[in-house]
């Protein structure tokens, strides 16, 4: 409530060029509208990180407890132990943003410009799978990819593909699912950015001699860039650290870091090496946005 | 991983088509849950083990006639399609007063390790007072000192535990522990895509099996049948041994003969025909064939496997006799038969057969809810392992999954 | 200087029958019109009236419904309009967020795949005073900047017509006044054909050779500024450019050139060649700064033809505001009818009138203009709210 008081109180909006005793007043205001959010950051965010940073140096077990020892090895014998599972979570869900971005694009560009009244449609449609359960809708791919499931059921009877032909159980299977789960992740921003092109914008580029292909590429594409950065993100980044997909839809061979740490912390119990796998990874992946966002470039446009 | 946040997963999984009934042990996923959360929560834990004399919590029973269960999903008889309503669980509230609060948040021992550990090892309530968990894990939580000690005063119809059941190596006189189901890990096959399947040599090498095999996610039963296949005994091997059966699963994985490990979810797929043969648990195969007949369990030569599920009290409970009174109810050999007909697994009671002829004598005449004697004999049960081999032969059986 | 290179290089723009119906709403109806090359041409009228639809079927960015386009001696009327040798200033600039100034002013040229663009933008952007400007990006700039952005992004491309939709409506008054003279500058120097959409009557006055009103979908008058502000053909026009006051009257002879009125009883006269009325029945109207104002009694007795041959009404002062330049005011006929008043703040004699002083109105007969007078309370009416620089003073009728 003082916050509230101290605004108020403050300099009326019309006195000209407010003098120095008012605003010296209202300085702290800004960081008392702050305080909640750094709290929760504090409690919620700096604190577990600190403490995930503190067990991935430890030394221990479930049955000795662990106790702090700032064991770096920790971090190099997970990372060498499992470096083959990181590089393909980062090819995987490199793959899956690749594919959901060419499969986003139109449909959002369509949703935006063309869907006319179908647009919240459309757009719930986009978001439909989410009122499902994340298992469920990767469990249905098992049902359409299956050996006999709907697609190749329907191609082997009619002997288009051998009969021992699979599409689950390969790494296509598991970046498939990846794409399909995060797709509304990738969609929304699209749409949303490609939304809010003003499209007289779009007008000015045809009375500029541009071609409709000219003009997506020349201002809707750039225009639409904070929306692709953004999509990007929110895919890749869920993608590399999934590994329901793989559990499902892939074999041990498709294994992606995700799944190794489940298996550290929950089935092995050692529970520094599962904290300097997330920690590793969670490092990685800031330092793979630090770097794209960077270059992309974007950030007068967001 | 947003998305997968979803800690009733298995009765998703039921709507989404899944028999419910062959849904009984789901194993895999919702350690994904507790992955995030807990993991920040796991530094700089205590060694100490509690102690006993601190962990029980005054018992409330008189007072409050209730008792907090916390169970595997689709691991009790129900009433029609209304999940809600629970035959045995209502006969017993209406025998004794006593209300159950019933939930189904077992869905992965480790999962559930996961979520109970950090109270227990605090030592505090876990707000229940009785949880099923599987042979190996219960060991470890008695090992680790996380339940208490079971008043058998409380419990006449205790007696009724099958002979074979009576000692196992974590707990030899069932101190601890009560056994909910037992049941075989054993092989399963699909007839209408390969011919008979009779040992885990063939799953692991067939040509015609290729890319259609699956095994179990949990370690004991998946080692314990490529142990005997290897003619070593699951209850007593070297480290040697199993290294050399970790090797042989690991080509089968790497020449893609295996396709994947799984829980529960192999079910699905073998009725699909998506695998051919798989390492199998009987009550899944027995609610299989109720549909399709073509899938068969096989008892390998070498022998099977044999798992219980276990319930225990953990510490702090604080209706601790109302839980016992709970157990003791489902030894009763009707209350068991009742339940046996409903989950098809191995009913632990004796005298609950003779119950079954009433009920439906076609189950009753079954081997693999009703063993005899010599078939029980014959089982196996996996070595009772120490913290380091646990930890070891774990980490070596999860690297073969492929975490 | 001459940026288009080729001195003289517009083209004249017909508009043949031009129609666009939106639905059941005709938003341009049968509009013909001849745009002479090289003239600044601004289609003026409150908003709603078609002019920018008219002006974006010429871009291309409407199809009409029916008529043609003829530019030059070009049927462009099928053309898409990136094919069109017509460019466009938006009333919201429309510029480019993601591109910096050079490369805005340089889109169309490096869509045509021009040679030689950073001289022509250096020209382009020295033509609109920007040199200097070349990397910065368009929020960057103040409107006013802004806007000479979009100039010389259309400009730049030696457009046959240049089209300016509403091209200072964003700018404050002042720098409103001074972009006016600016464009008005740049077109006579380039020397192409300026067809320019306003609602701001004295933006289109200050600006173009010729001016047509639109009103509904249709052009109500056409002509240079002068004519349409001294001799109105019609209610609306009286009232959106500028402002008039207009009463009631009933012919009651002629005499030789001379048009003889009576208003409630009051005699005027008018040239007969300022009245477009067939009828008996008419509306007469003055501009309010042409009427002077006289306290009762220091001038004739206000009920006839002064001596002077002015045309004279008396009544009462019911409101005086002095606007600096001049001090306006409402009059009250005996009739009532109120009519407003400018009185240009020139005398040296400080004594004005008040509200409640008993005044006499006098004013040139060849000021007084007349039409067909069924329009009676429309005129009030089309008064176009957005008639901006001056304010609104009710009519009387």
């Amino acid at each position: 409530m003082s916050t509230l008081t101290a605004v108020r109180g403050g300099a009326p909006v019309e006195t000209p060029e407010p003098s120095e005793p008012t605003p010296r007043r209202r300085r702290w205001v800004p960081y008392a509208l702050l305080l909640p959010g750094l709290v929760w950051l504090a409690v919620f965010f700096l604190a577990p990180m600190a403490t995930l940073f503190s067990t991935s140096l430890q030394v221990g077990s479930i049955d000795e407890g662990y106790r702090p020892a700032f064991r770096i090895a920790n971090y190099t014998e997970a990372l060498s132990a499992f470096s083959e599972q990181f590089f393909r979570s980062f090819g995987y869900a490199a793959m899956a943003t690749v594919l959901a971005l060419l499969v986003s694009y139109p449909l959002a560009y369509a949703i935006a410009f063309k869907a006319g009244r179908w647009k919240n449609v459309l757009l719930v449609l986009v978001i439909a799978p989410f009122f499902t359960s994340f298992l469920v809708r990767t469990l249905a791919w098992t049902a359409i990819l299956g050996d006999q499931g709907l697609l190749l059921g329907q191609l082997k009877d009619i002997g288009l593909v051998s009969p021992d032909f699979r599409l689950l159980a390969r790494p296509f299977a598991v970046v498939l699912g990846l794409t399909y789960n995060f797709l509304p992740f990738m969609t929304l921003p699209l749409y949303a950015s490609l939304e809010r092109i003003d499209r007289r914008l779009l007008e000015a580029a045809d009375d500029l001699y541009s071609s409709a292909f000219t003009t997506f590429r020349k201002v809707t594409f750039p225009l639409s860039l904070p929306g692709v950065v953004a999509g990007t993100l929110l895919t890749f980044i869920p993608a590399a650290g999934d590994y329901i997909n793989q559990r499902l839809l892939g074999t041990p061979r498709q294994s992606m870091i995700g799944t190794v740490i489940d298996s550290q912390f929950l089935r092995v119990l050692d529970y520094p090496s599962a904290a300097a796998l997330s920690f590793t990874l969670m490092v990685s992946i800031v330092v793979l946005v630090w770097f794209y966002v960077r270059r992309a470039g974007t950030e007068e446009l967001v | 991983m947003t998305a997968s946040h979803d800690a009733r997963i298995p009765a998703a999984l039921s709507r989404a088509g899944l028999s419910r009934r062959r849904f009984l042990r789901g194993v895999g996923y919702g350690g994904v849950a507790l992955t995030g959360g807990s993991l920040l929560a796991a530094c700089g834990t205590d060694p100490a083990k509690p102690r006993p004399e601190e962990q029980v919590a005054p018992d409330r029973s008189q007072q409050e006639k209730v008792v907090n269960f916390s169970n595997w999903p689709l691991y009790i008889d129900v009433a029609g399609k209304n999940e809600g309503k629970r035959p045995t669980l209502d006969a017993f509230t209406k025998q004794t007063g006593i209300e159950v609060n019933y939930t189904e948040d077992v869905n992965d021992n480790d999962e559930f390790f996961g979520k109970v550990r950090p109270q227990l090892q605090a030592g505090q309530p876990t707000g229940r007072d009785l949880f099923v968990v599987t042979d190996w894990m219960a060991a470890r939580m008695i090992r680790l000192g996380f339940v208490q000690q079971l008043d058998k005063a409380n419990m006449p119809n205790a007696g009724n535990l099958r002979a074979a059941l009576e000692s196992p190596p974590f707990d030899p006189d069932r101190s601890f522990t009560m056994p909910w189901q037992s049941g075989f890990a054993g092989l399963a096959y699909n007839a209408k895509v390969t011919g008979e399947v009779s040992s885990v040599e063939e799953l692991l090498t067939r040509p015609d099996l290729k890319g259609k095999v699956t095994m179990l996610t949990e370690m004991r039963d998946t080692m314990g049948l490529t142990l005997l296949d290897m003619g070593k005994d699951p209850s007593d091997f070297t480290a040697d041994d199993y290294a050399a059966a970790i090797d042989r699963v690991q080509k089968a994985v790497d020449s893609g003969q295996i396709r994947t490990f799984t829980g529960n979810e192999y079910a699905q797929d073998l009725a699909k025909g998506n695998i051919g043969a798989c390492v199998a648990w009987s009550g899944d195969v027995i609610q299989l064939q109720f549909e399709d007949k073509n899938i068969k369990f096989v008892t390998p030569d070498a022998g099977v496997m044999l798992w219980s599920d276990n319930m225990m009290v953990p510490n702090k409970a604080a209706h601790k006799a109302n839980a016992e009174t709970l157990m003791n109810y489902y030894y009763d050999p009707a209350v068991a038969a009742e339940l046996a007909a409903w989950v098809n697994y191995i009913c632990p009671v004796d005298g609950a057969q003779e119950e079954m002829q009433e009920i439906d004598p076609e189950l009753a005449d079954n081997p693999l809810i009703f063993p005899d004697q010599a078939t029980l004999d014959a089982t196996h049960v996996f070595k009772d392992l120490s913290a380091e081999e646990e930890r070891n032969y774990t980490q070596a059986f999860q690297r073969v999954i492929g975490a | 200087m001459n940026v288009a290179g080729v001195p003289g290089a517009g083209a004249a723009l017909r508009l043949d029958g031009l129609t666009k119906r939106f639905g059941d709403f005709l938003a341009v109806d049968d509009l013909h019109l001849d745009i002479p090359e090289g003239s600044f041409f601004a289609l003026l009228g409150p908003s709603g009236c078609g002019k920018t639809t008219t002006l974006r079927m010429v871009a291309g960015l409407e199809e009409p419904t029916s008529g043609r386009i003829i530019l030059g001696d070009e049927d462009v009327t099928d053309r898409r309009p990136y094919k069109r040798p017509v460019n466009t200033v938006f009333q919201s600039y429309a510029l480019f967020p993601h591109l910096d100034i050079q490369e805005n002013v340089a889109f169309g040229l490096r869509r045509r795949g021009q040679k030689d663009i950073p001289r022509q933008v250096q020209e382009t952007l020295d033509l609109v005073q920007l040199a200097g400007y070349e990397r910065r990006r368009p929020s960057q700039l103040s409107g006013g900047q802004q806007q000479r952005v979009a100039l010389a992004r259309a400009l730049i491309n030696h457009p046959r017509v240049l089209l300016l939709d509403e091209p200072l409506g964003a700018l404050d008054l002042k720098l409103r006044r001074q972009m006016q003279l600016e464009l008005k500058r740049i077109q006579l120097e380039v020397g192409l054909t300026f067809v320019h959409v306003t609602h701001d009557q004295e933006e289109a006055m200050t600006m173009a050779d010729t001016i047509a009103v639109m009103n509904a979908g249709r052009v109500e008058q056409l002509g240079d500024p002068a004519s349409l502000y001294e001799f109105p053909a019609t209610v609306f026009v009286a009232n959106f450019l500028g402002q008039s006051n207009l009463v009631h009257a009933r012919v009651t002879g002629r005499s030789g050139d001379t048009l003889l009125l009576d208003v409630a009883g009051q005699r005027l006269a008018m040239p007969a060649d300022r009245s477009r009325a067939t009828a008996e029945s008419v509306l007469v109207g003055v501009r309010p700064e042409k009427i002077y104002l006289a306290l009762a009694g220091t001038r004739g007795s206000g009920n006839a033809r002064s001596a002077t041959g002015d045309n004279e009404l008396s009544g009462v002062v019911t409101d005086a505001s002095f606007t600096g330049t001049s001090t306006q005011y409402l009059v009250r006929t005996p009739r009532g009818q109120e009519l407003v008043v400018f009185a240009q703040n020139t005398s040296a004699d400080r004594r004005s009138a008040t509200p409640g002083d008993n005044v006499v109105l006098h004013w040139d007969p060849a000021h007084t203009f007349a039409f067909d007078g069924s329009g009676k309370a429309e005129a009030e009416e089309a008064t176009a709210e957005e008639s901006a620089a001056v304010p609104r003073v009710g009519v009387g009728g």
